[in-house]
């Protein structure tokens, strides 16, 4: 029995985090939050991430990739959570597993090595307003002969469709089938209509697809309904690995200030009100950190449509979308006023929380489909 | 990562799985079946039943081979908590002395000790009690106050002890008593072995809420136990005490998962009998009871680990406590908003027996109290984990 994460793991994630603490603090974060016009994708932070191999952890060594796991990237999407880092990491690593999974030899050999360096940015766009997580959510439509596809709809929220070079686009074909397509920014039809997220962290715009020309993905492994929930759950557990880092970060900064905050000539961490909803805080997050890395593991070693990775994908995409709610809502009451001002970072980790939490599913939805994957 | 056992852990599997379905009757399985027992039947059941499985070599899966134990490895303690509630095998009747009191007489009793004691609780010829907390010491155990006097070779021991599990079957308590008179706290203590079968040691049983006994009271009237019946040296008993404490640590969750997720499937087939399944509000509670569930199994995985890699757990058995005791209670507390008004109904159609999920629910309310309460556990993990200012 070994349920931990590896040495080399262990080491892949201090330098993630050490590269964060050096080159894009919090300082650097707030420089981002406070230009809401600007990208939200700072070069420094993209190269450097590059550079340690972040982007390329997924990709196949033969596309220039490491061929790692998802517990080797939710090592690192729990370090960007925690460093609360702007940028389309998750996008892109998203789109790159999409053609991984779903393109041909021919397809991955064409965009996956652009994308593990880190050269081209990607995105994903696999719902759209008000629809659900699971497939039956997307509200695209693909027309025409294979070789000469077109997409018209749109898609919603997408993250960081504002620098994309290449997004994946879930959308339905004529029979109702769903796929997954390619579209190039510039695309003809293609607009990007910036949504103003409140999450400083991130950039996030509506996809307008009007009889946009489109690359089916197709060839490879996974096809149809399958890909699109195969890149779903994927999303979901890299979702819920930034939740659980930064949910760990808010908790830890938020006990660090509390036990040096006197009231009442002692530290405020002191009174049992305070400390019981940190134990209770510390007991959550630390069981989602558990469901995130048995999550990451069951879809590394599990075949595609197994029950059991459904169940366990669910459980850490619920359990980490509430321990960040918890504890960035307690991070700004216990830093009490302060914690509210626009100054301080709790904001930022309250917010990336409240965003990020919804997408790929939220708490309900997961909790939904646990009970259908165990009640009916 | 890897999530599985080794070979020779899966053949002490099989050999296990294989003795409990030769030797579990199937009527036992029955739910319900033990409640439906007078106690004292039931307890003299298990007792014989689990002789027979010590017998049979399953029993101090990770003992020494010297003390009669199987010599095994956390893996197969792990499996063994596994297999037996799968299989619906009866629970221990020793429990307090196979988890406390034994691995305590291996770390610092005498030889005497080791010899005369671990064998006959092994084999239940002797089934052992805690006496720990008394009525003015329940969470704040350093204020015991049952004393005990020097008088020659012997201690002369009076007070109560309370919740005090197998009162009424007990043979022997291992107990807490003040035997430096005048003395406060932490300080003066003695972890005296005590002999229940004797004119100056009374047990009542405490009917529980439940209706059930599973708790007693311990009276102590000028019974005597000999000066060397101690554990630990004389006046260290708060130091034997935490050591002794400390065996509950790297307490399996993989027995107790397993157990409580056959609950849940339980829960969710009644649920499913009077229609509620399909109630979305219903649905939301249940899972949410599953992903505390599952996070419970994770955790047991975790815990095993960090046994295996020989890391010193610390105050992580605290919230291996609160989790599985609060998520234990939640289930039930989602049976009754489940059920509605079945819930409390033992016989809601004529063949629907809910009793013994009512009784399950009623359990459920002592688990967030005993072996340390939740408020307990938090301030521990508060103060010992985070490091939050007493």
């Amino acid at each position: 029995m070994f349920f931990a994460l590896t040495d080399d793991q262990q080491a892949f994630a201090t330098t993630v985090r050490e590269f964060l603490a050096d080159r894009f603090d919090l300082d650097a974060v707030r420089g981002v939050v406070e230009d809401p016009d600007g990208d939200g994708h700072p070069l420094t932070l993209w190269k450097g991430l590059a550079e340690q191999g972040a982007l390329a952890v997924l990709v196949p060594e033969e596309h220039d990739g490491l061929g790692l796991g998802l517990l080797d990237a939710q090592v690192v999407a729990r370090e960007l959570g925690a460093g609360v880092a702007p940028g389309p990491w998750t996008a892109t690593v998203l789109a790159a597993e999409a053609v991984r999974l779903a393109g041909s030899d021919e397809q991955q050999a064409r965009r996956l090595p652009a994308l593990a360096a880190g050269e081209t940015v990607g995105t994903v766009a696999l719902r759209g307003e008000a629809g659900s997580w699971d497939g039956r959510g997307i509200t695209v439509d693909a027309a025409g002969a294979s070789d000469a596809v077109r997409l018209s709809g749109t898609a919603s929220p997408v993250d960081y469709a504002n620098v994309a070079g290449l997004m994946v686009v879930a959308a339905t074909d004529p029979s109702g089938a769903p796929g997954l397509y390619l579209v190039e920014a510039g695309a003809q039809g293609l607009a990007v209509r910036d949504q103003r997220t409140y999450d400083g962290t991130a950039r996030v715009a509506a996809v307008e697809l009007t009889d946009t020309p489109a690359e089916a993905l197709a060839g490879g492994g996974l096809a149809g309904a399958d890909a699109v929930s195969a890149v779903l759950a994927r999303g979901a557990v890299l979702t819920a690995a930034d939740l659980v880092g930064l949910a760990r970060e808010a908790l830890t900064r938020t006990v660090d200030y509390d036990r040096d905050r006197k009231q009442f000539g002692v530290p405020v961490g002191s009174f049992q009100a305070i400390k019981h909803t940190m134990a209770d805080l510390h007991v959550g997050v630390t069981m989602a950190e558990h469901a995130v890395l048995f999550a990451a593991h069951a879809v590394d070693s599990a075949d595609a449509g197994d029950p059991a990775t459904d169940i366990a994908v669910s459980v850490a995409k619920a359990k980490a979308a509430d321990a960040a709610w918890a504890a960035t809502g307690a991070m700004i009451q216990f830093f009490g006023g302060i914690g509210f001002t626009w100054e301080h970072e709790a904001h930022f980790f309250y917010k990336r929380a409240r965003r990020r939490a919804p997408l790929f599913g939220t708490a309900d939805e997961h909790r939904e489909r646990l009970a259908a994957l165990t009640i009916e | 990562m890897d999530l599985s056992y080794t070979a020779e852990e899966e053949q002490f599997r099989t050999e296990l799985r294989t003795w409990l379905a030769e030797n579990i009757p199937a009527e036992w399985t029955v739910p319900g079946f033990w409640e439906s027992l007078d106690p004292d039947e039931s307890f003299r059941l298990r007792r014989e039943w689990e002789a027979r499985k010590t017998a049979a070599g399953f029993s101090g899966i990770q003992w020494p081979t010297e003390y009669g134990g199987r010599g095994g490895t956390p893996g197969m303690k792990a499996i063994y908590d596994e297999e037996t509630v799968r299989a619906r095998a009866p629970q221990t009747v020793n429990v307090l002395g196979l988890t406390f009191l034994a691995p305590t007489i291996m770390a610092i009793g005498t030889p005497e000790q080791k010899a005369e004691i671990i064998g006959p609780m092994l084999r239940n010829e002797v089934i052992w009690c805690q006496g720990f907390s008394e009525p003015g010491a329940g969470s704040d155990l350093a204020a015991v106050s049952t004393r005990g006097v020097r008088d020659g070779d012997e201690f002369v021991v009076n007070g109560q002890k309370i919740w005090t599990t197998n009162a009424m079957h007990g043979d022997k308590i291992f107990t807490i008593v003040r035997t430096e008179p005048g003395s406060e706290r932490h300080k003066g203590l003695s972890m005296l072995l005590i002999d229940m079968d004797q004119p100056g040691v009374e047990a009542r049983p405490l009917k529980q809420m439940s209706g059930a006994s599973e708790f007693g009271e311990v009276f102590f009237t000028d019974a005597r136990v000999e000066a060397s019946d101690c554990l630990g040296e004389i006046g260290e008993g708060w130091r034997t005490a935490m050591l002794l404490l400390s065996f509950e640590r790297g307490a399996s969750g993989v027995g107790q998962y397993t157990e409580f997720r056959r609950q849940y499937d339980e829960i969710v087939s009644h649920a499913r009998r009077f229609g509620r399944s399909d109630d979305p509000v219903a649905r939301q509670k249940l899972a949410h009871c599953l992903v505390e569930l599952e996070c419970l199994r994770y955790h047991a995985m975790h815990i095993l680990t960090q046994v295996e890699q020989g890391r010193d757990l610390g105050a992580e058995s605290s919230m291996t406590k609160l989790q599985w005791s609060e998520t234990f209670q939640d289930l039930w507390e989602a049976f009754d908003d489940v059920l509605g008004p079945e819930s409390s109904l033992a016989a809601p159609r004529p063949d629907v027996d809910l009793a013994p999920f009512q009784h399950q629910a009623m359990w459920s309310r002592s688990v967030t109290i005993w072996g340390g309460s939740s408020q307990v556990q938090r301030n521990i993990v508060a103060e010992r984990v985070l490091g939050l200012p007493r």
